[in-house]
């Protein structure tokens, strides 16, 4: 498997963001959160920084397997219940589009989940009661309303959801771009990737600090490789160029692109760290098996550099998800092919150290932690045409206690068993967040006083 | 887009040393002692400049929700009768709330916005700021009217209205529509302490129209960005700026 050549950075002039401006602290204070459960937007409004209720499985149909159709698995994970490691809720939403990631709205009473097949994006009311979520909404024109493909990335602003495409419908390859909707599900914007001065138009994820006012995006690859089987996909040389090679730093208020960064091999994933006062970002490259860091050096001005590898890139391990703690000082990097789980000390962010690692399966996708990092739950599914075959296409949720020195696996809900399909992306629910206004608008006003 | 760093004016920010006082005070600084708090406190940080007024777009984000809404006056209007005409900072909170980088934090902030803006000339008449509490059963038009006081005695270019409801009921379509959040705690004895409904800071910027053009929550609740995001829209009706 080849990389794409690296490609000159671009050498667009970014405002510098030496000036510090009186800002109001974003780290304290309950109901403000930097992150949620540490990787989600900064935007949402409420943590759970203690035990998580419930575990939401944005699952992939399987032709044959239950229904078939893709569906929102909602699994109860709190030790503490009788019904711990066990399926609450399925609710199937009659298609199968390729489910792949979710995003929960600011105030956290809907999931929205996108399909990358049918580039359908599903939204879930969950605040009503957060165990029994609720297929409220269906997109169904984003390709007709923007031109892109597979909404990938959901990410909460204030009021909005900012969607990360992969794919267009000219030529289904990875030139895409944002769509920004209000939560109401009405189209408000859509912003085209750079495809100039150094950008190759791809897009993937989103990751936001506020704080700095700053937007960056990775690419992966358009609707022609990712509908693909993998093994076909990786003996074609020609369409292994076609893979995302940037990460686009954006003004944020301003919602334009100010700087593009050569990240050769698929940059995907890209958490910020949580750590009050960090000006840092890290990101893995799926192809090239690489972590990198985004950071502002000593003039303000923001800079990309490798510092370090996963695994052991000349097997093409395949990093996929990662996730980073609270206090920024550790990450989990899931490797696909290998079905390692493994921990990265990140103390010093240019020089992460990896200090465990674990088969946590015969493949493993998304992962997820606790806010406490105590808990971590792993999923299997990649996409429905790259996953294993035969009996290492092992599809699960798995959980895992971790103290700081192994994981213990805790408990299995097995997909197939259970007839769900291909498990997917893991978002965290609890019972606390249930809506007063939603549905009890009296609630308040039978407040004793 | 150009940045002119000659034209950033440092904004002085006191969150942290807010939270040193105990609450009572604090409020009571807040809302008395408005501007002296301004200099006696130091700010927080944050690292950017933001863009100049007129540089940028801002999207519209969804029409305003209407509901149904009383004044300190208890004279009962719908709420557009206060978002329209003037470009407006639309605020909800509640008066008891005790979370230092909540309502507290939004009035601080929405008083230095209103000082910045009373400087400018060409806001004159054209900017509004609006109070409205989501917590109708404690927060009565006397409630609002004793805390908005020091407010509403000012005469100013850039009036404030404070606003409440006769229900839960009437506010329901504004809060739903804003997606404005609002949690009581299970427990009846947690419930039963104003202080304790759990709910996110935000702040809504409307146009003339009555367009959501920015909603500000406690990760963009910068003084500076605000007073450019209102200059942005008056510029796109017309307006000249200073």
């Amino acid at each position: 498997m080849s990389s794409h050549e690296i490609t000159a950075c671009l050498s667009q002039r970014v405002a510098r963001f030496v000036v510090s401006v009186g800002l109001f602290s974003l780290f304290a204070g309950a109901g403000i959160a930097l992150a949620d459960e540490t990787c989600n937007s900064p935007y949402l409004s409420s943590l759970i920084k203690g035990q998580e209720d419930y575990a939401y499985v944005w699952t992939l149909g399987v032709r044959g397997v239950g229904d078939g159709w893709d569906k929102l698995v909602t699994i109860d994970v709190n030790p503490a219940s009788s019904r711990y490691g066990k399926v609450l809720h399925s609710v199937s939403v009659g298609a199968r589009g390729e489910a792949h990631h979710m995003g929960f709205s600011d105030d956290r009473r809907f999931l929205w989940a996108g399909g990358l097949d049918d580039s359908k994006i599903y939204v879930f009311d969950i605040g009503t009661d957060p165990g029994k979520p609720r297929l409220v909404k269906t997109i169904g024109d984003v390709t007709e309303r923007t031109g892109f493909v597979g909404p990938h990335t959901f990410y909460a602003l204030p009021g909005r959801v900012l969607v990360g495409n992969l794919s267009n419908s000219k030529d289904h390859g990875g030139m895409t771009g944002l769509a920004l909707y209000n939560n109401r599900g009405d189209l408000i914007q859509s912003y085209p990737m750079p495809s100039s001065n150094g950008g190759d138009g791809y897009g993937y994820d989103i990751a936001i600090n506020p704080q700095k006012n700053v937007l960056l995006t990775s690419s992966f690859t358009g609707w022609n490789n990712y509908m693909r089987n993998l093994g076909e996909l990786v003996g074609d040389a020609e369409a292994m160029k076609h893979f995302g090679n940037t990460v686009v730093l954006w003004d944020l208020k301003t919602m334009s692109p100010k700087k593009i960064f050569s990240v050769p091999g698929s940059p995907l994933e890209i958490r910020w760290s949580l750590n009050p006062g960090d000006n840092w970002a890290v990101v893995a490259t799926a192809l090239t098996s690489k972590i990198w860091l985004i950071q502002q050096d000593s003039s303000g001005e923001w800079q990309a550099k490798d510092v370090a590898v996963i695994g052991d890139p000349s097997k093409i391990p395949l990093p996929v998800d990662i996730s980073i703690t609270a206090d920024g000082k550790g990450l989990w990097v899931n490797t696909f092919m290998d079905g390692k789980t493994r921990y990265f000390d990140l103390s010093n962010p240019e020089h992460p150290i990896q200090t465990y690692e674990k088969a946590t399966g015969k493949q493993v996708n998304m992962v997820s932690q606790s806010w406490d990092g105590k808990r971590v739950y792993i999923a299997s599914s990649l996409l429905a045409n790259w996953d294993k075959t035969g009996e290492n296409d092992e599809q699960f949720l798995r959980g895992f206690d971790w103290d700081g020195k192994a994981l213990t696996q805790t408990f299995e809900v097995d997909f197939y068993k259970e007839k769900l399909g291909r498990a997917h992306h893991i978002k965290l629910g609890s019972k606390a967040l249930k809506a007063a206004y939603a549905d009890q608008p009296g609630q308040l006003a039978s407040r004793p006083r | 887009m150009r940045i002119n760093p000659d034209s950033w004016r440092r904004v002085r920010v006191d969150r942290a040393s807010a939270m040193k006082w105990p609450l009572p005070i604090a409020l009571a600084l807040l809302i008395g002692a408005g501007g002296a708090l301004a200099h006696e406190v130091s700010s927080a940080r944050a690292d950017f400049i933001p863009p100049e007024p007129g540089t940028y777009r801002l999207e519209r984000i969804q029409a305003l929700p209407d509901g149904a809404v009383i004044d300190t006056h208890n004279r009962r209007a719908r709420l557009a009768k206060y978002t329209q005409g003037r470009v407006t900072l639309l605020s909800l909170m509640y008066t008891s709330c005790s979370d230092p980088s909540g309502c507290p934090m939004a009035l601080y902030t929405l008083q230095k916005v209103r000082r910045d803006l009373e400087r400018e000339k060409s806001t004159g008449n054209r900017v509004r700021i609006v109070s409205l509490s989501f917590d109708p059963a404690h927060d009565t038009p006397d409630v609002m009217r004793a805390y908005s006081a020091r407010q509403t005695q000012k005469r100013s270019q850039v009036p404030w209205d404070f606003l409440t409801a006769r229900s839960p009921q009437d506010l329901r379509p504004v809060l739903d529509g804003l997606g404005q959040d609002v949690r009581v705690p299970a427990d009846p004895a947690a419930a039963a302490n104003p202080a304790n409904l759990t709910h996110m800071l935000k702040v809504f910027l409307i146009d003339r129209d009555g367009w959501v053009r920015e909603i500000y929550t406690s990760s963009f609740l910068v003084p500076q960005v605000m007073v450019n995001d209102v200059q942005t829209l008056l510029l796109e009706d017309g307006g000249k700026l200073r």
